[in-house]
């Protein structure tokens, strides 16, 4: 006979806040070694805004080259000869500033922003838990990502310099070194991300656990903010997605370390097998870059507008379908491979219908904000640019779907105006409202609004001047990672527009040390932080800022969705997760049994 | 000898479990069907005339089951919440789809 | 007392969730992402063999199919005394778990051990991965696929050697107890896993 059980186990496992906020963790143990998500997080932060920093720094060398071919970049004399001598930049050195910006830009400053830093920062709270499920997981998963950082930087200072095969690293160029002339690089470069690739695994590993188990009380699943919804599936694409980049990278590093021939065709290896194996992990790799950035999109529109996220269903669905989907569009980056059509035509049809969920978050975004009582906080500002920016990368990703146009604009300018539309004009734009918005929860301190709404106004003036007339670059045939287009007679007319790209190039990254400033100014002379600041929702605005170990002093409970904004009837414009139903006491700390819920959703009735 | 399962608790941990008490299984039956089964591979590999494309889909149909084997049984999975379950297949057909690539290329 | 769409919750614990506990969970969620890792690698084998077909020998002409046969069954023995000691910790019994433990890690260390055996034994006839240098009948490829799967493999399986000690230094230290299991739970669930794999990759690589 078979009987179900209840067993419950020992609940006190999670450690709550002690309520008189005595913390006497020693300094290295609560600031350095530390395994409270608050303080990962920070640290992500400021790891990944270094590695933004290193990416950009990169950008700015090549963006010389173009502007200025062939001239002596300012203070280049600190390049050495293997570089840049004389301070010109040699080609070699060209390619591998090429890779290194996109290597460093995408796994060493988006993704740990996406995902070790509002991962860290917002999942334990947003669900309503004293921290991750795995803490001392979770710290060696910022901890690992820092060796694997500095392999990389390290391999621009060995023998033959820096990987150049571009962050793709397609073979044979990356597996034979007497192609590319770059020996270790190469391999440092597969080992540094083999390495990270553990990181993300372990974060995944602790998210998902942490979002499916440790919800509190009256949280179910359609009342978690969409952060968490767009950083689960996200994690779900790192937990699958990370491991097939790991196989393709450990038989590159044999190829090129023992000997073997996974992509060498003359012993009958294939290269097309990299790019098969490198795109099942790259595509669904562009989703983990943005997703997360729609979940704090979500987020700050919502509030901004003072109004429920509209069709919080959809958005759900939307980011689960766009998840779905991009497992089964690889091969669209593969359209001039030579590829059977049938096939092309089939990646074709996958890659044009993921643009529908995307659609329907747009107009979602947009019916958020529609006769909403908008505030243009700098959160807000950088979400609305956000949307903007996202749907004109993702309308160039229309063109490049369809696989005749595709054949045209492959490999140009066109590509790199697209990517950097959505995840410049999209993910960086979504990071940086992030971080206006939580940067005073998590560091106590407001950052200067009018500092940040200069940085606003400056890095999106010179942001679109910079990458929208790359599209008109790509249609007129200037090809992507090309050290001197001047080469090419037809390409010479188009000159002034690369130096006028570069030159706003370097003004957009010298807008970018406004923001920094802000961040180190604030830290010691900031406005302090009230609890909530936005007269936002969700769980972590009940708690001080920052908060303390261990978040709550004992379980929350959850009423309501967190998107009740404007209630009718309710005199606040907002109405929090934690707020207990009206007349009734708030029941943290009855005896252990068992409740029945609260009252229907108020986002169910109509809103002015 | 059917022993009762499902009692005790585990500590340090933030979720409740459902322990659904069952007979345990006999784990010494499954591994005599997967020694069965392992021998019956190496037969069909060398003994057997069969056509290549019915070899392959033998040995890898026994290999699959065996390999369901452990998972129910040793792995628990039998006796685990079907939602774990559902979330365990639900990656299975990523890892086919990867291991299928081959469909894709042609031309030798 | 209101029903609208009401959902009764305790106040004192989180939400249902997957209904296992955290570490389970953890851990069942880490082996899917081994399951991506080991198909990245039998997916290259599979392109790499129908691209050169005339680079592999026939099963069990350069392979040592009898061995690995053995080796196999080892292996499954050591899931079995893993699942015993398992089982024998859900009852509290003390002695069963440390006996069952050892007999794993030792199943398991051979396994390793003559893994590593054949691999000296092949590469003394040449059986190698490198391009410029095989000598056996077959080609690169087939040494190099050969190495790559059935090396991580083994890999996988001297980390579960490792880890199963630890487990083994714990359980003589008497951490574990019937309401306290959930380590040596979590370290079965990883060395079933790993002789899942093996099951697969016996078959793929040796006998067809």
């Amino acid at each position: 006979m078979s009987t179900t059980q209840l067993v419950a186990p020992n609940v006190s496992a999670q450690h709550w806040a002690d309520p008189s906020h005595r913390d006497e963790r020693p300094f290295i143990r609560k600031y350095v070694f530390s395994t409270d998500h608050k303080v990962i997080g920070c640290q992500f932060m400021f790891l990944s805004l270094f590695f933004l920093l290193v990416g950009g720094l990169l950008a700015m060398m090549m963006r010389w080259q173009l502007g200025y071919p062939g001239q002596p970049m300012p203070w280049g004399g600190v390049l050495p000869e293997t570089m840049a001598p004389g301070g010109i930049l040699l080609p070699e050195f060209y390619n591998s500033l090429v890779t290194m910006h996109g290597t460093f830009m995408i796994f060493f400053a988006i993704m740990p922003l996406l995902v070790g830093m509002f991962g860290n920062w917002l999942i334990p709270l947003h669900v309503g838990a004293s921290d991750m499920a795995f803490p001392r997981l979770n710290m060696m998963s910022f901890w690992i990502t820092i060796p694997a950082g500095l392999i990389m930087v390290s391999s621009f200072f060995v023998a033959g310099g820096a990987s150049g095969s571009g962050w793709t690293g397609y073979a044979p160029l990356s597996a034979v070194p007497e192609y590319s002339g770059v020996y270790m690089g190469q391999k440092l470069w597969c080992i540094s991300l083999v390495v990270l690739g553990f990181g993300s695994l372990m974060g995944a590993v602790n998210y998902i656990t942490t979002i499916v188990n440790m919800r509190a009380p009256g949280m179910s699943w359609f009342r978690l903010p969409l952060p968490i919804w767009a950083l689960f599936i996200t994690s779900i694409l790192v937990l699958l997605a990370m491991p097939v980049l790991a196989g393709a990278l450990i038989m590159l590093l044999f190829d090129q370390l023992i000997g073997t021939s996974f992509f060498l065709p003359e012993s009958g290896g294939q290269p097309l097998m990299w790019q098969h194996l490198f795109w099942y992990f790259g595509h669904p790799e562009v989703y983990i870059l943005i997703l997360p950035a729609m979940g704090i999109a979500s987020e700050v529109i919502s509030n901004g507008s003072r109004k429920p996220i509209f069709g919080y269903p959809a958005m759900v669905g939307a980011i689960v379908a766009i998840a779905f989907l991009g497992w089964v569009v690889w091969g669209h980056h593969m359209f001039m491979s030579g590829m059977n059509p049938l096939l092309g035509s089939s990646f074709m049809v996958s890659t044009m219908v993921i643009a529908v969920p995307s659609a329907i978050k747009v107009f979602n975004w947009l019916g958020t904000m529609w006769r909403g009582n908008i505030h243009f906080h700098v959160p807000m500002l950088n979400a609305v640019a956000f949307v903007a920016m996202f749907v004109i990368g993702g309308l160039s990703g229309v063109f490049m779907a369809s696989t005749p146009v595709d054949i045209f604009i492959h490999d140009t300018y066109f590509i790199v105006a697209h990517l950097h539309y959505v995840l410049f004009g999209g993910s960086l734009f979504a990071i940086f409202a992030g971080i206006y918005y939580w940067f005073p929860k998590f560091y106590g301190r407001m950052l200067n609004p009018t500092l940040g709404k200069i940085h606003f106004a400056l890095t999106f003036v010179f942001y679109n001047l910079v990458f929208f007339p790359m599209h008109n670059l790509g249609l007129a045939g200037h090809m992507r990672r090309i050290y001197d287009p001047n080469q090419y007679g037809f390409l010479e007319p188009l000159q002034p527009v690369n130096t006028f790209i570069s030159v706003s190039a370097f003004l957009l990254g010298a807008a970018q040390l406004i923001f920094l400033f802000n961040i180190v100014w604030s830290l010691w002379r900031g406005q302090r932080a009230p609890a909530n600041p936005w007269n936002a929702n969700s769980l972590e605005w009940s708690l001080p800022s920052p908060p303390p170990h261990g978040n709550f002093t004992a379980m929350p409970r959850v009423y309501r969705g967190p998107y009740e904004y404007s209630v009718t009837g309710r005199e606040a414009d907002f109405w929090p997760q934690w707020d207990p139903p009206d007349g009734r006491p708030a029941p943290d700390h009855s005896p252990d049994g068992v409740l029945i819920g609260d009252e229907k959703p108020a986002s169910r009735e109509p809103h002015r | 000898m059917a022993e009762e399962h499902g009692h005790g608790t585990v500590a340090a941990s933030a979720a409740t479990e459902e322990r659904v008490a069952h007979a345990a299984p006999n784990y010494y039956l499954i591994w005599l069907y997967l020694l069965i089964m392992t021998v019956a591979e190496v037969v069909v590999a060398f003994v057997s005339h069969l056509p290549e494309t019915w070899l392959i889909l033998i040995l890898l149909g026994l290999a699959v089951w065996k390999a369901a084997l452990v998972a129910m049984y040793y792995m628990h999975l039998k006796f685990e919440p079907p939602r774990l379950v559902l979330l365990i297949l639900a990656a299975l057909p990523l890892a086919i789809l990867l291991s299928l690539t081959v469909v894709t290329m042609e031309g030798w | 007392m209101s029903a609208h769409g009401a959902v009764p919750v305790s106040v004192t614990r989180p939400m249902e969730g997957m209904k296992v506990y955290n570490q389970k969970l953890g851990m069942w969620v880490f082996l899917l992402s081994e399951v991506m890792f080991f198909s990245s690698l039998i997916g290259a084998y599979i392109i790499l063999r129908f691209a050169n077909p005339q680079q592999w020998a026939e099963p069990g002409e350069v392979l040592a199919v009898p061995l690995t046969a053995f080796n196999t069954f080892m292996l499954i023995c050591s899931s079995v005394t893993m699942v015993k000691a398992f089982a024998a910790i859900e009852h509290g019994d003390q002695a069963g778990l440390k006996k069952w433990l050892l007999a794993t890690i030792l199943l398991g260390a051979a396994f390793v051990g003559i893994q590593v055996y054949e691999y000296i034994q092949l590469a003394g006839h040449g059986f190698v991965p490198m391009r410029d240098s095989y000598a056996a009948e077959g080609g690169p490829l087939y040494g190099a696929t050969f190495y790559t799967m059935t090396g991580f493999h083994g890999a996988h399986v001297s980390i579960g050697v490792l880890c199963l000690s630890f487990t083994a230094v714990q359980a003589f230290r008497g951490r574990y107890s019937e309401m306290n299991y959930g380590g040596v739970e979590i370290m079965g669930l990883y060395w079933h896993f790993v002789d899942l794999v093996w099951i697969i990759l016996f078959t793929i690589v040796y006998l067809i």
